[in-house]
């Protein structure tokens, strides 16, 4: 079943991918840092009317929460918060933008300690490519 | 042989630099043309004690210099930043000049990001958040090699936490950037080598980081050049302006590359030793930087290719093997001709010290940007090794 992204129901499933994945476990085992915010922006042409943020809870390779909220200050109060425009997250879960390029370059907007964001590269990539492992449905591909 | 990534990038630099001998003198009319009454200068206090140079730069601005905020610290502390601002709000400062090296331009930096946005610096951590303009500033370097009046970044050191964080947006970089050489004309002969390495190691890591890109490669190849070709002259004839102001443009230009390309596994290691046996940062780099470009000679090959035609290493017959090969036995003359004869051993380093400056290394953030994916341990022990 493809779930909507960014909805609760695909926030959920990520989630459960997450936690079903050993690689990341292994290499986000020493994340101690708290919760990843990621704020999808708005694209009101396109039929996403709000800004959504999904709020991950990740310690020690275990995703132990996950919700959506369109408090986007709250999002933002969260340790680490990741900002991008809708193109750009479907780029980063088709695998097609790295996530740690896309911050440099600025295609990501990064608020929290860029030093410790790249220490984990690895669990990182791994978090992207269980993202792919969703069946995920774009807004912008509804027929 | 590597083919090149797919050209996908960013560029950001300064919007202007002023090069020239004096060239501070110009400082009057650009605050003129920039229709701003109220001036902070900020420096340090060895310059500000030990020197004129504050005193010729508060001179070139002239009335509209209102203080001088001499606080910075090493490496740029976060209490030292908020002081800073704090100062420059109550002098209602319209505009910032830095004048030293990297820990005080990125102390400006800073207050410009606390004195537009408020909070408090570390409030403002993070990367391509910033998304308004700041204060102006314009940054005057003192010495030749961070290159920070080129770079969008501020390296902030958190002393509460004991670390060293960044704040790095497009709007961080300075307005302007003035490269006086007769700023740099007294810098020791030790520190002008170790500072010089230092920006040659900028430019040779932009060149084969995974971020690299043909600006950012065009500015690393004529700041490889340049110190190739004038840092053996600048320290024979140490008085030669001309040489001195070449060595300031292209610490400068390694900046610039480096900004937008970042560097990688050798400033990963030299960070660690510099922290665990306090080695000069630039003289850290000069160390490693012949084992670690062995180390990429394959993965990094086409990079390294540049890199030689820069140094005029080939000046006949331009093999296209081993390029790294060649690189490091030239860069391992070169440095020794410089005086940078030193090894890891001659600052205390043993053999079973490396297993945990590697550990260290490998979670230092710049090696994310390294040619290779895959860096093992036992890879950096032998990096180290060589260079014990």
């Amino acid at each position: 079943m493809a779930y909507d992204f960014p909805s609760e129901a695909w926030t959920q499933s990520y989630q459960a991918a997450i936690n079903a994945n050993p690689e990341y476990k292994k290499a986000a085992k020493s994340w101690t840092h708290g919760p990843i915010a990621f704020v999808v922006q708005k694209v009101p042409e396109s039929g996403l009317e709000h800004d959504e943020a999904f709020i991950l809870d990740l310690h020690q390779g275990e995703c132990r929460s996950a919700w959506n909220t369109r408090d986007i200050e709250a999002a933002k109060r969260q340790p680490f918060c990741i900002t991008a425009g809708y193109a750009q997250w479907k780029a980063v879960i088709n695998k097609e933008l790295d996530p740690i390029r896309g911050i440099m370059l600025g295609k990501l907007k990064l608020k929290g300690k860029l030093t410790v964001v790249v220490r984990y590269v690895k669990a990182a990539q791994l978090l992207v490519e269980t993202a792919a492992d969703v069946d995920t449905r774009f807004f912008d591909e509804k027929i | 042989m590597k083919t090149q990534p797919i050209d996908d990038f960013n560029i950001h630099h300064v919007p202007r630099v002023i090069a020239g001998q004096n060239a501070i003198s110009e400082l009057s009319s650009l605050v003129l043309e920039m229709n701003l009454n109220r001036v902070v200068l900020v420096t340090d206090r060895f310059l500000q004690e030990k020197t004129d140079l504050p005193d010729r730069v508060k001179k070139a601005l002239g009335n509209r210099c209102t203080g001088i905020y001499a606080g910075v610290e090493t490496d740029a502390s976060a209490p030292s930043v908020d002081r800073g601002a704090g100062y420059a709000q109550e002098e209602n400062a319209q505009l910032l000049v830095s004048l030293g090296g990297g820990s005080t331009i990125d102390t400006a930096k800073g207050m410009a990001v606390v004195m537009s946005l408020g909070g408090t610096i570390l409030d403002h951590e993070g990367y391509h958040n910033i998304e308004q303009s700041l204060i102006p500033h314009i940054a005057i370097p003192t010495t030749t090699g961070t290159g920070s009046e080129m770079t969008m970044v501020t390296v902030i050191k958190d002393p509460q936490r004991g670390q060293k964080t960044f704040i790095g947006s497009r709007h961080v970089l300075p307005d302007i950037a003035i490269l006086d050489p007769t700023l740099v004309i007294d810098l020791p002969l030790g520190l002008t080598a170790a500072t010089a390495m230092d920006a040659m190691s900028h430019a040779v890591e932009s060149l084969f980081s995974t971020l690299c890109q043909p600006f950012s490669d065009a500015y690393a190849l004529e700041a490889i050049r340049l110190i190739s070709a004038y840092l053996p002259k600048c320290l024979h004839e140490p008085g030669n302006l001309e040489y001195r102001g070449k060595l300031l443009i292209a610490a400068s230009l390694a900046g610039s590359a480096f900004s937008n390309a970042m560097v990688s596994l050798n400033h990963a290691m030299a960070h660690v030793i510099g922290a665990v046996h306090g080695i000069h940062h630039g003289t850290a780099n000069a160390m490693l930087l012949p084992h670690t470009i062995r180390y990429f000679s394959e993965a990094a090959d086409l990079a390294l290719i540049k890199a030689a035609n820069a140094m005029n290493i080939w000046t006949r017959t331009p093999p296209q093997e081993n390029a790294g090969e060649k690189v490091a036995q030239w860069l391992e003359k070169f440095i020794q001709d410089i005086g940078l004869t030193k090894r890891l051993s001659d600052f205390g380093v043993k053999e079973e010290d490396l297993s945990n400056l590697a550990d260290l290394a490998l979670t230092d953030g710049a090696i994310v940007y390294s040619p290779k994916p895959d860096i093992e341990p036992e890879d950096i022990i032998q990096i180290y090794r060589q260079a014990l």
